[in-house]
């Protein structure tokens, strides 16, 4: 934060981001553009947002990167892995209810 | 006395010591309750990812249920509030503690907005007959998704503004120091994340 005139300016500068994100975000979702497109760019965003936050707001820019990297890392990888495996699995389900 | 190779050990990011992640032991346990709190929700959305997919009637058309605009305003609130709490974590750092405190309570009415708003969408759907089991909408499965995912949302906003309330109680007092405004400011800031992936996640795709 030192390198910023005010002390509270990144968190003003990273609302405005957010904020224009988000409209960003609305206007995709009400325009009527490809799935895949959609799918893709509002998952982009999301994540921006969700690294905006972690790193600015919750200031994990400015912690040691193996606090971040065990957070970060954390997180995700177990969410893929509990994404990969649950998820696989309804395929599975609905095979069985159109039987 | 260490030895070259285990004092250059301890001193390496990855070597323990007295503080491995350069932070006091309340932060670390607060970002590794913060860690194990994302994955309840990750383990929430991936259930709603599985109920989503497994349906065989059509899921609901988000913008045939929900007020998007509506929404949005709730997005923009807590989003709001977490630039406010980052604005008191800062002042109480730099020892302004009236400014701390009249931003915490800026975050606290915030928070107290988005539950209104919260509860107001949640009675609106249950008048047009949204149930756990069943909603005049399509996939039954829907209702379940939504009242459980906000609902456990819901309930760390509440939760988030009891520690909020607390903090500043004490901070008015003066018996709050930075770093528990700092520790409430993380789990604050959580909330705001999770709302980023439900929205995303539950409301736009």
């Amino acid at each position: 934060m030192s390198d910023s005139a005010s002390p509270y300016r990144v968190y003003w500068v990273t609302w405005v981001i957010l904020l224009v994100i988000t409209v960003a975000m609305l206007a995709a979702e009400s325009l009527h553009m490809p799935r895949w497109f959609l799918v893709v760019f509002l998952l982009a965003f999301m994540m921006v947002k969700a690294v905006m936050i972690g790193g600015n707001f919750m200031h994990l820019r400015y912690e040691r990167r193996n606090l971040s990297l065990m957070v970060a890392s954390g997180i995700l990888v177990t969410s893929l892995i509990l994404y990969g495996f649950i998820t696989r699995e309804s395929r599975h389900v609905l095979d069985l209810t159109a039987r | 006395m260490h030895s070259g190779t285990e004092a250059a050990v301890l001193e390496a990011h990855w070597g323990g010591g007295a503080a491995p992640f350069g932070a006091t032991w309340q932060k670390t346990m607060m970002w590794i309750f913060i860690v194990t709190d994302a994955l309840l929700f990750s383990g929430l959305l991936c259930g709603y990812a599985f109920l989503r997919q497994a349906s065989p009637l059509p899921w609901p058309r988000q913008s045939d249920v929900f007020s998007i605009p509506f929404i949005a305003v709730m997005t923009f609130i807590l989003i709001t509030s977490s630039m406010t709490m980052g604005t008191a974590v800062t002042a109480a750092r730099l020892g302004d503690r009236k400014k701390a405190l009249n931003f915490l309570i800026f975050t606290i009415v915030g928070g107290l907005f988005f539950l209104g708003c919260q509860a107001y969408e949640w009675t609106e759907l249950i008048h047009h007959g949204a149930r756990l089991a069943s909603n005049p909408w399509g996939a039954p499965q829907f209702g379940q998704a939504f009242f459980v995912l906000t609902g456990f949302h819901g309930s760390h906003v509440f939760s988030g503004l009891v520690i909020l309330t607390i903090t500043a109680i004490r901070s008015a007092m003066g018996r709050t120091p930075a770093q528990g405004v700092e520790l409430a400011g993380l789990y604050w800031h959580f909330v705001d994340l999770v709302w980023v992936f439900i929205f995303t996640l539950f409301y736009l795709l």
